[in-house]
């Protein structure tokens, strides 16, 4: 280590090093930090999960293909179904600013959520705040961040929809040129809305930022299913004639109003998609309207860049300082001053008695020993007392629901029972990959992170296998409740047959079983003690191939119950004629291949808990801490 | 504005702050000299990491003012925090940067030029010995290493005042060895060293002064002589005399409540002990 003279060299007086650096220059040491780390990262990617980016890769081009060629279909059949140009612009200028308008509601959220996470609870965050930047610098140096993250699933989603119509509408060379800088200017706006409201209520309503964020959400929702239900209230008969599109056209007009950021993308994009000739209302040609919606959408993202950035300068230190001071008050009292109300003392006493009665009653369960039931109550604690796992699982279930309760049930044109079938076996599998997410980011995880802290466990007199039954035994009881559920509403909406719905409450089992015995069993054979993050174990190797494996085991599950009962009900519906086909399909035959369907998926579910779990058992035992 | 006056290198003046209904810190008065070891002394939750975020531009005190080198810290953060070098209690290090990458954007944040900070990156290399490692992932590096890593790149700049919380932890003796002949190198210096820490051998052996803070209060602050002198330790250890001081079951030292404390690190500082209850008047500087 150092010798006297080294300190007494560290002890040197130094010249000018308390001179601060130019804004310029801790603008330009903070790109380059992130350049760095973005470098890293990428380079560890590449030499360390090339599957999981190759993955990702491949699933990105499938999205973008899959959503170019529908919208490509859509585009070319709305030209050909409305032949009129005026009205077919009307419909398409109405479809992209109603989809960028709920677009730039969802960016602005999203990017409020995230420049919370981090300019206020981010791991750096601190050691920037007590670096000699400017705290105008902190926050624009996250706000960047903030944009990049929320608006490039955005780029992804919007770019084959735009390129789409370039190509339907035979837009010229320009429209294509023009279309990266309108959807970088427009991400920015909502962006910086997102930031000053993340920063107004933390800075001025510290304890009533989750009460805030819940009420955005509830109104939006309730905006949406407002728009929704519009939308879906006509009549059956007056389905796509013109009536109908102006109805439509004259519910959605709140999309079009002159102040929106969305109507000026919207209106930019297709004037650069028109021919060369200008429009009757102006003289200017077509390009030059494009170019100043271009000008207007630019120069209003660089002003609330601008305003973003100077209230960021103004107040996000007294907003971290004010959140970090806050009297941390213990659950459930979050509206501590309204307690005197009789329902909200009520609505604060519920939720930790039916807590402690989720807790007796798992403890009662006549599954495992008791040590193995007291580990899934402890992970269950964990879950509820954990907002980031119940928050993704209540958001994305509650989607999910949400589809399902709008679902329609046909009413129209479409009367065919083995469409019916094929929605439902759809609704089957997306519920399934949705749970399939979660296993591989919640479950899969835990036992890396029970490696972390073994000596508590290991030091306990506790079996190791209880250890491993126990994840299982939460997962499984995690899953199946929500899983079926879902797919029995979504049966009972389209009015499935009772056998049918049998079949996919078997399958929703199947799907809990193996998912689980995937995520545990790979989880144990394939830890990882290195990192503290469960979402980078999950993002690891073991936690891709445990995705790849559920949504292979899914496909496999859901298509040997599917496809035999596809069969069945198109010949039980007189849809399809009872013949010996090639694959011998008359009426004994599909219930033979039924039967076997059900049987190989049972057994399939079987070995997708048995197998990895063995695994798991295995790898467990011999793994030293 | 900066004052042109000389100043104590830390100034807290009737500094509070509230978590809520709890007070963290309360009327918290004193002030740092430069050229000082300070040591700030307390049991879990007495106040001392917030007394430390505030001093470092973290959180802002709901009254009262601290400056640092003359500079208001909530008014002037980043004045402030040039003359500061904070070592938290938990180190921050960007896992994906090298250690020499991350002390190369800490010196060009703080304004060197690019051959200064190659001078002053191999020079801590060399005291801190990070020469093995300096060039590998920060995510690869222990807890020792990476606390080397935080002492090398807050010393980069030759900081006026030295803040540290809970240094020590996760050091191995040796670097325990250095830092503390670092802390009194600095100090020898002319600059300033504000260390908190529950290691009271640590305190013994370094400090000039010792600040014990209690419930919020400041309870006591003098020098080990001091405590001598006055009677204030008898026949007590330091160990002793904190216990007594801060345990509520235990016998407070008799003392004139009305007695301030003066908290410059002048030799002619006299040290005073408050009972934690008692209200405290406006300290003056010694």
């Amino acid at each position: 280590m150092a010798t006297s003279w080294a300190i007494r060299k560290q002890a040197e007086p130094s010249a000018d090093a308390l001179s601060l650096a130019s804004l310029s220059a801790e603008a330009r040491a903070l790109w380059r930090l992130r350049y760095q780390r973005f470098r890293w990262a990428l380079r560890i990617v590449l030499a360390e999960s090339r599957l999981r980016l190759a993955l990702i890769a491949v699933l990105s081009l499938v999205l973008w293909g899959v959503i170019f060629w529908l919208c490509l279909d859509g585009f070319h059949f709305l030209r050909a179904a409305v032949a009129h140009t005026p009205t077919h612009d009307q419909i398409v200028h109405h479809v992209f600013g109603m989809y960028l308008l709920a677009l730039m509601l969802m960016l602005t959220i999203s990017s409020g959520i995230l420049l919370y996470g981090m300019l206020f609870r981010g791991p750096d965050i601190a050691f920037l705040l007590t670096l000699p930047v400017s705290t105008e610098r902190v926050f624009l140096h996250k706000f960047q961040e903030a944009v990049w993250l929320s608006s490039w699933a955005f780029v992804l989603l919007s770019s084959p929809m735009f390129v789409a119509y370039g190509l339907a509408a035979q837009s010229p060379w320009y429209y294509y040129a023009v279309l990266v800088p309108f959807l970088a200017a427009f991400s920015y706006i909502p962006a910086a809305v997102g930031a000053m409201a993340c920063l107004v209520v933390v800075r001025w309503f510290p304890g009533a930022r989750m009460l805030f964020l819940a009420g955005v959400i509830v109104v939006l929702l309730a905006g949406g299913a407002w728009v929704v239900r519009g939308l879906s209230s006509t009549s059956p008969g007056d389905l796509l004639t013109p009536n109908w599109f102006q109805s439509i056209l004259h519910r959605l007009r709140f999309s079009q109003h002159r102040m929106l950021p969305s109507w000026w993308v919207s209106m930019g994009i297709l004037e650069a998609s028109q021919p060369k000739q200008p429009a009757p209302w102006t003289t200017r040609p077509p390009w030059a309207e494009s170019l100043l919606f271009l000008g207007l959408t630019i120069s209003n993202a660089l002003f609330f860049r601008q305003v973003a950035g100077a209230a960021g300068g103004r107040w996000y230190r007294s907003a971290y300082s004010r959140l970090h001071t806050q009297q941390h008050v213990s659950r459930p009292g979050f509206l501590p001053r309204l307690g005197w109300v009789a329902p909200i003392r009520l609505l604060r006493q519920l939720p930790p008695q039916l807590a402690a009665a989720a807790d007796r009653f798992l403890l009662r369960l006549p599954i495992g020993s008791s040590a193995t039931r007291l580990l899934v109550v402890k992970d269950f604690r964990l879950f509820r007392r954990d907002p980031v796992q119940w928050s993704q699982f209540l958001v994305f279930f509650g989607l999910v629901l949400f589809y399902f309760l709008h679902m329609r049930p046909f009413s129209y044109d479409i009367h065919h029972a083995t469409w019916v079938n094929m929605v439902s076996f759809l609704n089957l599998s997306v519920v399934g990959l949705l749970l399939s997410t979660f296993t591989t980011r919640f479950v899969f995880p835990t036992i890396s992170l029970e490696g972390r802290r073994f000596w508590l466990l290991g030091l306990l007199p506790l079996r190791r296998e209880q250890i491993l039954w126990s994840k299982f035994i939460y997962a499984f009881g995690g899953s199946i409740l929500p899983c079926s559920l879902l797919v029995l509403l979504s049966d009972w909406k389209l009015g499935i047959s009772p056998l049918i719905m049998g079949i996919h409450q078997l399958t929703a089992v199947l799907l809990a079983l193996g998912l689980s015995g995937i995520s545990v069993g790979l989880g144990a054979k394939m830890p990882n003690f290195r990192e503290t993050s469960p979402a980078r174990i999950a993002a690891g190797f073991g936690g891709t191939l445990c995705l790849v494996l559920s949504a292979l085991y899914i496909v496999l599950v859901v298509a040997l119950t599917a496809l035999p009962s596809h069969f069945w009900l198109a010949f039980q519906t007189g849809q399809a004629a009872w013949s010996p086909g090639p694959f011998g399909l008359w009426e004994q035959s599909i219930r033979f291949w039924m039967l076997l369907g059900i049987g190989c998926s049972v057994l399939l579910g079987l070995a997708a808990a048995v197998i990895p779990m063995r695994m798991g058992f295995r790898a467990f035992h011999q793994m030293e801490f | 504005m900066k004052r042109s006056t000389p100043t104590p290198m830390v100034e807290f003046s009737h500094v509070r702050r509230c978590f809520g209904q709890t007070t963290a810190v309360d009327d918290l008065s004193l002030a740092i000299q430069r050229g000082e070891v300070f040591a700030f002394l307390g049991p879990n939750g007495a106040g001392k990491t917030t007394t430390i975020k505030m001093m470092v531009g973290l959180l802002h005190p709901s009254q009262g003012a601290i400056q640092v080198g003359g500079w208001d810290v909530v008014r002037h953060p980043r004045q402030a925090a040039q003359q500061i070098g904070y070592v938290p209690d938990e180190p921050f290090l960007y896992d994906k940067l090298t250690g020499r990458e991350f002390l190369e954007f800490v010196a060009r944040i703080r304004g060197m030029s690019a051959e200064e900070t190659q001078q002053r990156i191999a020079r801590q290399a060399e005291v801190f010995e990070l020469t093995d490692f300096l060039d590998r992932l920060t995510e690869t590096y222990s807890h020792g290493m990476k606390q080397r890593v935080v002492f090398a790149s807050v010393l980069l700049h030759d900081p006026p005042l030295l803040v540290a919380d809970e240094p020590m932890v996760g050091l191995d003796p040796k670097s325990v060895r250095l830092v503390k002949d670092l802390m009194r190198a600095h100090a020898a210096q002319g600059k300033t060293v504000f260390i908190s820490t529950h290691t009271l051998a640590l305190a013994e052996e370094i400090a000039d002064r010792i600040g014990i803070i209690h419930r919020g209060r400041l309870i006591f602050v003098g020098s080990l002589a001091q405590m001598h002198q006055e009677g204030l330790m008898q026949d007590k250890n330091l160990e002793e005399f904190f216990l007594q001081l801060t345990d509520g079951q235990g016998r407070t030292p008799k003392l004139d409540a009305s007695e301030t404390f003066s908290a410059a690190g002048e030799e002619a500082a006299a040290s005073s002990v408050v009972p934690p209850s008692a209200d405290l008047p406006t300290s003056k500087e010694g």
